[in-house]
């Protein structure tokens, strides 16, 4: 900002340049001090009244602010004297948009606008505010202004951009399209285009209407010249000649790519997919598509080909001679497209059933041996293993096997080739028919390889990846097989063990840090998974797509704060970018860079509905309910905030809904563990590997199970609201909320959010109702729905508030009194049963310490709020303590059914408390024992014990081989001191909640000494 | 096997596995986007067959006169897709766009002086270290200025080594 000095609204420079000195290096008093001594001499200038108005908003006051910049905003209109320039107005937008008034700023701009008709500068600021407020049509129309007057080409293509982002956000493309095109038409007679970008907008906006034959024109003709480089006008062309289904050109020109880039994988696609004339996916070809320069055809991928058998065979054979060709042309092993093509032409011809099957297994063959060491093989192959038959992939594995044994003893090729034999076999889950003895003796065999090829790896600089480091995320995998398999706790400490060791020796691995973070999730000892989370450094945009890794699991967690942390560094990233997204999208106007200029208005909406976004809000005020339901006056200023719950209804309404984006990146997650909402070893090994096999199938039914997801947790704000409201009206005869709004508004809204909580359950609001009914009087069960309890017993809590408003009993209900009863017996049911199969955390991975913290910090702490609101509408305001006058007011028989609920909160809250503490008790030792047990004891054959050995005697055994660094880590190496850790990391896990529990205990101790 | 395009904005929520790496700093996104806003051709990413992101390289090009150069900004390849000469491609890409596009006299990089094995592949690709910046890395670890000459710097002035090592004050640009 200092550098934009000059003489602002007639201010010599030398005036202010001490002012933005002061500003840029913090100095808000100084400054201030400075600014009124300059206001002084220049009362009705409106920059220095700007200048207040920002140093004032630095300095933390919006108010006086907002004050200032309007007086300046008044001078600007009032007086034709005033100077007006665009520092001026800069600055006030500045101060504007941070005090979130971006209207004002741009009504500013406006009125300069009309004051100085042909004022570029101005009009160009003008044009930046409408850009902030996503207006396009303003844009385009202002635009269209500046190039009238200057017949700029630039200014040309903003309004082409923004007439392109109304055709988008609008789906109005039929007429804004044909606009644009006859706007750059025109403008090309006259003055033809100087910038490459220009071109690319031209010809996708000619893309988008099909028009693809005048697309080749002008990118043939001499406009071609602007784009520099040769493979990407031959990209260009190739995907409009494939557009336009001139499929012999398409496919010259895409060879002619592959004569220049013959590692081109993509462009290899589109010239097989040109040869076989693959029908084209138009309609799915998205506008950012076209605009990212993308040169994918969007093949329909494997779909029948329409040619003949002759033809189709004969197009292969050239396919296959051209890129046979590319590899007599003897690149070096680094080029792998010419021979993953001759895969990708078995591929298809298998595809379309005209498949000589050896021959795919030949090339298979042929490209391990030449790539089979490297990591990347398994997925360059994985779309051609996937269309194998169960008896081809035992007869490619076999023959992998044996070509990869011929290769001598350990090299690091030799070590590759092992790796990707495991990794195939994972990929086609040979775990699940594998016996449990030949997993083990595959685990040990890995962990063996790993130990023995430590040396390989001496040289090396700790930064760079060791060799044969995917050893051991494979083992892992292996081990959690054979845990889920047979329940056996040792395969999973020594998954955690093999890892670890791993870590000890090269702490940089992020897949075991992954990996460790879901077991040790898995295991209870959630701190541990947190610090391992923590070694991720997930930051930016990273949050975004990573942080599913560990959030859902801090959600339903005792570790409050640490979530607290995560949601709100989270939620400030997001908002940062949404407030600087504009101004960036600006950025890329003013470099001409105008197809960036689309793509980043459509990311910003790609990351504003977000789903996790959107949850991370909402779980951030719901947390911060759950840690202040001590105080009912805390939480309702939490719901102040969020207009009393109304917020979040409004943001998970259906047409949001509709509009949200999934932008977790699930491709890191670990196998037990597709999505953040399943996790296979908390099922049986045979239901789970069913469910293994639709895995695909899983990802998509999360989209489905997050909406429902959304809005039931949009709906507990609100609902809590309307409990708290109605229970403090519990006792009196004629309720008057707020002394302005009757409970009337507020029945007919509680009832229709109870219904849609019902249907949200998947039942209507009766069979909701009779559920609860019944597994109250004990007629009916948990199980017989397939439902979490504690959304159960939400639902009877929220039925319970509703209940003291209508003062009329639901059909099914009961009388009043029965509502709380209800409520009371689902909490001692569901407590007192999960109790019964509660194993302790330390040796019972997967336990179900989440569900009784959702059942305390939920359900109970929702069920405490109406209680303390039916305390405190009876005491009068102001009043902490009993007094004995009071005594005989409370003594309410409507207060019977209050005292019976807290008394049995206490009971059900003392029995977890009960069975925490047992744990948590229990000295640390004494558990570290019980693991340590698991690993030191049985049978000295089976895989765990061998496995600890093996890692041991490397551990141990000093081999000079080993060099250094790698022999000092492993001197470090103590599994106990693993275990222990894991051990303090339960034990911290059980003693917050623990502490939880004491809280709400004397929370309820309070109020009985209040009745 | 590498589709080498544009880096775009989706990218960004698809590159942790590469971004995972222990040296490879995940920016703001205002840096992000400046990028992709003033410099499209210098932010490229390499792609593999599947749609997985193998790395990527973001850089600028800047300077006056004499000093109008390319500059590299970050390198990363994921930990899957290494010893496959893919930085090299990357770079070459860069130093092409460099020399043909925006007709530059150098190349230049800066990177930890501890990070041998990065300082190792720049020079085999033909890479000099020009100068040595003290505590370059946050007041800390010194960095090194690396250079390569483009066909415009016919006699490689731009490469000629400074003898005495210079503070991060002293350099022209960020």
């Amino acid at each position: 900002m200092a550098s934009k000095y000059g003489l602002a609204g007639g201010i010599p420079e030398r005036r202010v340049r001490p002012i933005w000195d002061a500003i840029d290096s913090r100095q808000y008093k100084n400054a201030l001090k400075l600014c009124v001594g300059l206001l002084a001499k220049h009362p009705n200038s409106p920059y220095a009244l700007a200048l207040k108005a920002l140093i004032l908003e630095r300095m933390g006051k919006p108010d006086e602010a907002m004050s200032v910049c309007l007086n300046a905003k008044d001078l600007l209109y009032s007086s034709t004297a005033v100077h007006v320039d665009d520092l001026t107005l800069s600055t006030l937008q500045i101060v504007f948009q941070r005090l979130d008034r971006l209207d004002l700023a741009t009504s500013c701009y406006e009125h300069a606008c009309a004051k100085y008709p042909n004022n570029l500068e101005i009009m160009m600021g003008l044009f930046n505010c409408y850009v902030r407020e996503y207006s396009y049509v303003k844009q385009q129309q202002i635009a269209i202004k500046m190039y009238k007057i200057v017949g700029e080409e630039r200014f040309l293509l903003w309004a082409v951009c923004s007439i392109q982002l109304q055709a988008i956000s609008s789906n109005g493309g039929d007429k804004l399209l044909p606009l644009a095109e006859g706007l750059l038409k025109k403008h090309i007679a006259s003055h033809s285009l100087h910038e490459p970008e220009a071109l690319h907008i031209y010809i996708s906006i000619l893309e988008q209407q099909g028009k693809y034959e005048t697309a080749l024109e002008v990118i043939s003709g001499n406009l071609g010249s602007l784009i520099g480089i040769e493979v990407d006008k031959l990209r260009i062309q190739g995907r409009l000649l494939a557009r336009a289904r001139d499929f012999a050109a398409g496919a010259e020109k895409f060879q002619r790519v592959l004569e220049l880039c013959s590692d081109d994988w993509d462009a290899f696609l589109n010239y097989l997919g040109c040869l076989l004339e693959d029908d084209i996916n138009w309609s799915k070809a998205s506008v950012t598509d076209q605009i990212k320069l993308s040169n994918s055809v969007d093949f329909q991928n494997c779909k029948l080909s329409t040619l003949t058998e002759e033809v189709f065979n004969f197009r292969l054979s050239t396919a296959l001679s051209f890129v046979q060709n590319l590899q007599m042309k003897g690149y070096n092993d680094c080029v792998r497209c010419p021979y993953l093509a001759t895969i990708e032409i078995e591929r298809r011809r298998r595809l379309n059933g005209k498949a000589d099957d050896f021959k795919l297994m030949e090339v298979l063959l042929n490209y391990f041996n030449r790539f089979g060491h490297l990591s990347c093989f398994t997925s360059d192959v994985e779309s051609s293993l996937h269309i194998l038959t169960s008896d081809e992939r035992n007869e490619l594995l076999e023959a992998f096997g044996k070509s990869s044994e011929s290769s001598s003893t350990i090299s690091t090729k030799a070590i590759g080739s092992a790796i990707t034999i495991f990794k195939i076999q994972e990929l086609f889950d040979c775990a699940s028919c594998f016996p449990v003895t030949d997993l083990e003796t595959i685990a040990m065999k890995m962990v063996d390889m790993y130990c023995k090829s430590l040396y390989l790896s001496r040289e090396l600089d700790p930064q760079e990846n060791m060799h044969g480091e995917e050893l051991l995320s494979t083992v892992c995998n292996v081990l959690v097989h054979l845990f889920w398999r047979t329940r056996c706790l040792s395969y999973l400490l020594v998954a955690i063990l093999v890892l670890e060791f791993g870590s000890n020796i090269r702490r940089y691995v992020w897949q075991y840090k992954i990996l460790l973070l879901h077991l040790y999730s898995h295991f209870g000892a959630l701190p541990l998974s947190y610090e391992w989370y923590g070694t991720l450094d997930v930051k930016n945009i990273l949050l975004e797509t990573v942080s599913h890794h560990i959030l859902p699991q801090m959600l339903r967690s005792p570790l409050w704060s640490e979530t607290a942390d995560l949601l709100k560094e989270y939620i400030k990233f997001m908002d940062d970018y949404f407030n600087e997204a504009a101004d960036l999208t600006f950025l890329a106007y003013r470099h001409r860079n105008y197809s960036k200029v689309i793509e980043f208005v459509q990311f910003k909406e790609r990351l504003q509905h977000s789903y996790q976004y959107l949850m991370a809000r909402m779980d951030a005020s719901i947390l911060q309910m759950k840690q202040k339901t001590d105080k009912l006056e805390d939480v309702e200023f939490i719901l102040e905030n969020v207009k009393h719950g109304l917020q979040f209804l409004e943001l998970s309404n259906e047409a949001e809904l509709k509009l949200l984006a999934f932008n977790e990146d699930f491709q890191t997650r670990p196998w037990w563990s597709p999505t953040s909402s399943i996790n296979y070893l908390l099922e049986t090994f045979e239901e789970g590997t069913a469910h293994r096999r639709e895995q695909k199938h899983q990802v998509d039914m999360r989209e489905c199970v997050a909406r429902k997801a959304i809005e039931w947790k949009s709906l507990l704000p609100r609902l809590v609201y309307l409990s708290i409201q109605v229970a403090s009206s519990f006792l009196k005869e004629n309720i008057e909320l707020n002394g302005s709004v009757s409970d009337i508004d507020y029945t007919s809204e509680f009832k229709c959010l109870l219904e849609r909580y019902a249907r949200n359950l998947g039942l209507s609001f009766e069979d909701a109702t009779e559920a609860i009914v019944g597994i109250s009087e004990g007629k009916k069960s948990f199980k017989e729905y397939d439902l979490e309890m504690v959304h159960l017993i939400n639902f009877a809590v929220f039925v319970n508030a509703f209940n003291l408003c209508t003062h009329h009993l639901e059909p099914g209900v009961g009388h009043q009194q029965s509502s709380w009863h209800i409520v009371n017996s689902l909490v001692e049911k569901c407590i007192s049963e999960e109790l019964m199969h509660a194993q302790p955390i330390f040796t019972s991975p997967g336990n179900n310490l989440p569900i009784l913290v959702d059942l305390v910090t939920e359900s109970i702490s929702w069920h405490i709020l109406v209680i303390q609101s039916c305390l405190r509408s009876m005491i009068p305001s102001g009043k902490k303590k009993k007094k004995p006058s009071a005594t005989d007011q409370l003594n309410l028989p409507q207060l019977q059914p209050v005292h019976a609920s807290i008394q049995c909160l206490t009971n059900s809250i003392q029995d977890v408390q009960t069975w925490l503490e047992g744990q948590v008790n229990k000295p640390e030792d004494e558990s570290l024992d019980t693991l340590l047990s698991h690993l030191q004891s049985g049978d000295t054959e089976q895989g765990p014990y061998q496995i600890c050995r093996i890692l041991e005697e490397t551990a141990t055994e000093s081999n000079p081989e080993l060099g250094e660094r790698i022999s000092g880590a492993l001197q470090c190496w103590n599994s106990a001191n693993v275990i222990r850790k894991l051990v303090a990391a339960q034990h911290r896990s059980v003693t917050e909640f623990h502490c939880m529990c004491a809280s709400k205990l004397r929370l309820l101790e309070s109020f009985k000494q209040l009745i | 096997m590498t589709t080498i395009r544009r880096f775009c904005c989706d990218d960004l929520l698809r590159f942790a596995p590469v971004n995972f790496d222990h040296l490879t700093e995940t920016f703001n996104m205002s840096f992000y986007m400046t990028y992709l806003a003033r410099w499209p051709d210098y932010f490229h990413v390499a792609e593999a067959p599947g749609g997985r992101i193998m790395g990527y390289i973001m850089g600028k090009v800047e300077g006056q006169g004499e000093s109008w150069h390319g500059h590299v900004t970050a390198v990363t390849v994921a930990s899957e897709y290494r010893r496959q000469q893919l930085a090299k491609k990357l770079m070459n890409m860069l130093e092409d766009i460099s020399d043909k596009m925006d007709k530059a006299y150098f190349v230049d990089l800066f990177v930890r002086a501890s990070n041998m094995p990065a300082i190792k592949m720049y020079e085999k690709l033909g890479y000099v270290i020009y100068r040595r910046v003290l505590r370059y890395y946050s007041g800390e670890e010194d960095g090194l200025d690396m250079r390569k000459a483009l066909s415009r710097d016919v006699k490689k002035k731009s490469i000629i080594p400074l003898k005495r090592p210079v503070t991060p004050d002293e350099l022209e640009y960020d």
